[in-house]
């Protein structure tokens, strides 16, 4: 029996227009890359595959192709828009033609892309990330750190030929303050997919010597906006949270912060932005060291000028007082002088009154005493006058009997004896 | 190693509390000089740390030799 057969590439074409004309698209997919493979023809080949949610298993795969032209267009596009790089294991939303060829088979012909989708699922897996880190109480530890105020040693996981590294390691030695600072390299692989393992590794380098360092930077140079997925799974995040120094990312672009970003205690755009960091950290220390200085060369000045003043004030109220004193006693013993200057002369002028009455006494004392000379002489010469030895020269004589004076003679016996006193001598006889 | 962070961080907390206490009127003449001496020191500690390089420190750290070399 003859079938009615048709050649291999009939059937083909027969299903090339079938697809054509059924699917005349664009559509718009979603998809997962897993390859992708760019010639030096500038056309890039891809394959599209899409996995069940749970079980990862593939359920439908598919060829894609996107043209020179084409490429050169969408993928800086799809690049600058998403921080990431066009390259399997990203999930994408492109717009297709869905192509069947004799001899290549089934394909899609890649005509546009949007990166919000892309965007969208970095975000949700992303959130995802954090989700669980949270769960696991990580998320916050690295951010919860204390920032040492002296940050000098620090440990810094990059690549050797990073244009980053260099500035960094510049500023920091270079720093025009003058400050010291310790750097060392931990080197890892800072873009593709060996990004995750190998800052891991550096990670683990540094926790071997946590003693000798104060905190881990992790950099990487800015340029070209690419491949940052390596930052974006959940084992370098967890890692890196739960790092016992704190970590400053500087990865260099001016997307979404990368889960990396984000479980680190410091972020900062570039690796020179995290060189001024450290490098502002320690003016700070610098500043806060100065100011104490400051205080006590502003201070202790002050200090001693207000015990010298107290001690002025004290010196300056003794003089007052002792000067007081000294008028005070002063003043006393001018009144005193003047008291007594005031009672001697007083004395003086009384004596000189009682001299003077003494004198006048004493003249008249004088004038009495001559008078009563007078008097007696006078009296004298009366006693004298009157005794009878004058009448006695005088030729009188006195008769005595008895020794009494006789006066009357008619009182006289015969035979009395009787003493005549004269003028000089004296005799007795007797009466007849 | 420890020791090091200790030692800086530990004299800045000693040079604030002479500093305070000197403010708030709290130490007297004699103790004056003694607490200056320390601060002094204090000071001169802390800002050999910022800015004179430790050999010792370099060496245990194997800091980047090579980025030095070629940065001079």
């Amino acid at each position: 029996m003859e079938h009615s057969s048709l050649s291999l590439q009939e059937l083909n074409a027969l299903v090339r227009k079938s697809v054509r004309a059924c699917l005349p698209g664009p559509y718009w997919v979603q998809a997962e890359l897993s390859e992708v493979r760019a010639n030096y023809s500038g056309h890039c080949y891809l394959e599209f595959v899409q996995k069940d949610p749970h079980s990862n298993a593939l359920l439908a795969k598919a060829r894609g192709i996107v043209w020179g032209n084409v490429y050169a267009r969408i993928r800086p596009f799809f690049e600058k828009e998403t921080g990431q790089a066009f390259g399997p294991g990203i999930k994408v939303l492109v717009q297709v033609t869905p192509d069947f060829h004799e001899l290549y088979g089934y394909s899609l012909t890649v005509t546009d892309i949007d990166p919000a989708y892309t965007l969208g699922d970095m975000a949700r897996r992303r959130r995802e990330i954090l989700r669980r880190l949270e769960e696991e109480g990580v998320l916050t530890l690295n951010k919860e750190l204390e920032m040492p105020e002296f940050v000098q040693r620090i440990a810094v996981i990059s690549s050797e030929t990073a244009a980053g590294y260099g500035d960094f390691c510049n500023q920091l030695l270079h720093n025009p303050f003058g400050f010291q600072f310790y750097v060392r390299l931990f080197p890892a692989v800072m873009q593709g997919d060996r990004v995750e393992t190998s800052v891991i590794s550096a990670l683990d380098a540094v926790n071997a010597q946590l003693d000798c360092w104060d905190v881990v930077v992790i950099i990487r140079g800015g340029g070209a906006v690419s491949d940052l997925a390596g930052f974006d799974t959940y084992h370098l995040a967890a890692n890196c949270a739960q790092f016992p120094l704190p970590v400053i990312t500087g990865i260099g672009h001016e997307r979404d912060d990368t889960v990396l970003d984000l479980v680190a205690h410091t972020r900062v755009k570039t690796p020179t932005a995290a060189a001024e960091y450290l490098i502002a950290r320690q003016q700070q220390a610098a500043r806060h060291l100065e100011d104490c200085a400051d205080s006590l060369v502003r201070e202790v000045p002050l200090l001693l000028e207000k015990q010298k003043e107290l001690l002025d004030k004290w010196l300056v109220r003794i003089p007052t007082k002792v000067l007081m004193n000294l008028k005070n006693a002063s003043a006393f013993l001018d009144k005193l002088q003047s008291k007594l200057y005031g009672n001697c002369r007083a004395l003086i002028i009384r004596e000189e009154y009682r001299l003077r009455v003494h004198a006048r006494l004493s003249a008249a004392l004088a004038v009495c005493m001559q008078r009563e000379v007078h008097r007696l002489a006078l009296m004298e010469q009366q006693v004298k006058a009157a005794s009878p030895q004058h009448l006695l020269e005088r030729g009188y004589s006195l008769t005595l009997k008895d020794g009494k004076a006789v006066t009357d003679a008619s009182m006289l016996r015969p035979g009395d004896e009787l003493t005549t006193r004269v003028a000089k001598g004296e005799f007795k006889s007797k009466v007849l | 190693m420890a020791a090091k962070k200790e030692t800086y961080t530990e004299a800045v907390r000693k040079l604030e509390a002479i500093v305070g206490r000197i403010e708030r009127n709290e130490l007297d003449i004699d103790e004056l000089g003694d607490n200056l001496k320390e601060a002094q020191r204090l000071i001169k500690f802390c800002r050999e740390k910022l800015y004179k390089a430790d050999n010792e420190i370099k060496k245990m750290l194997g800091t980047d030799e090579n980025m030095e070399k070629s940065s001079n």
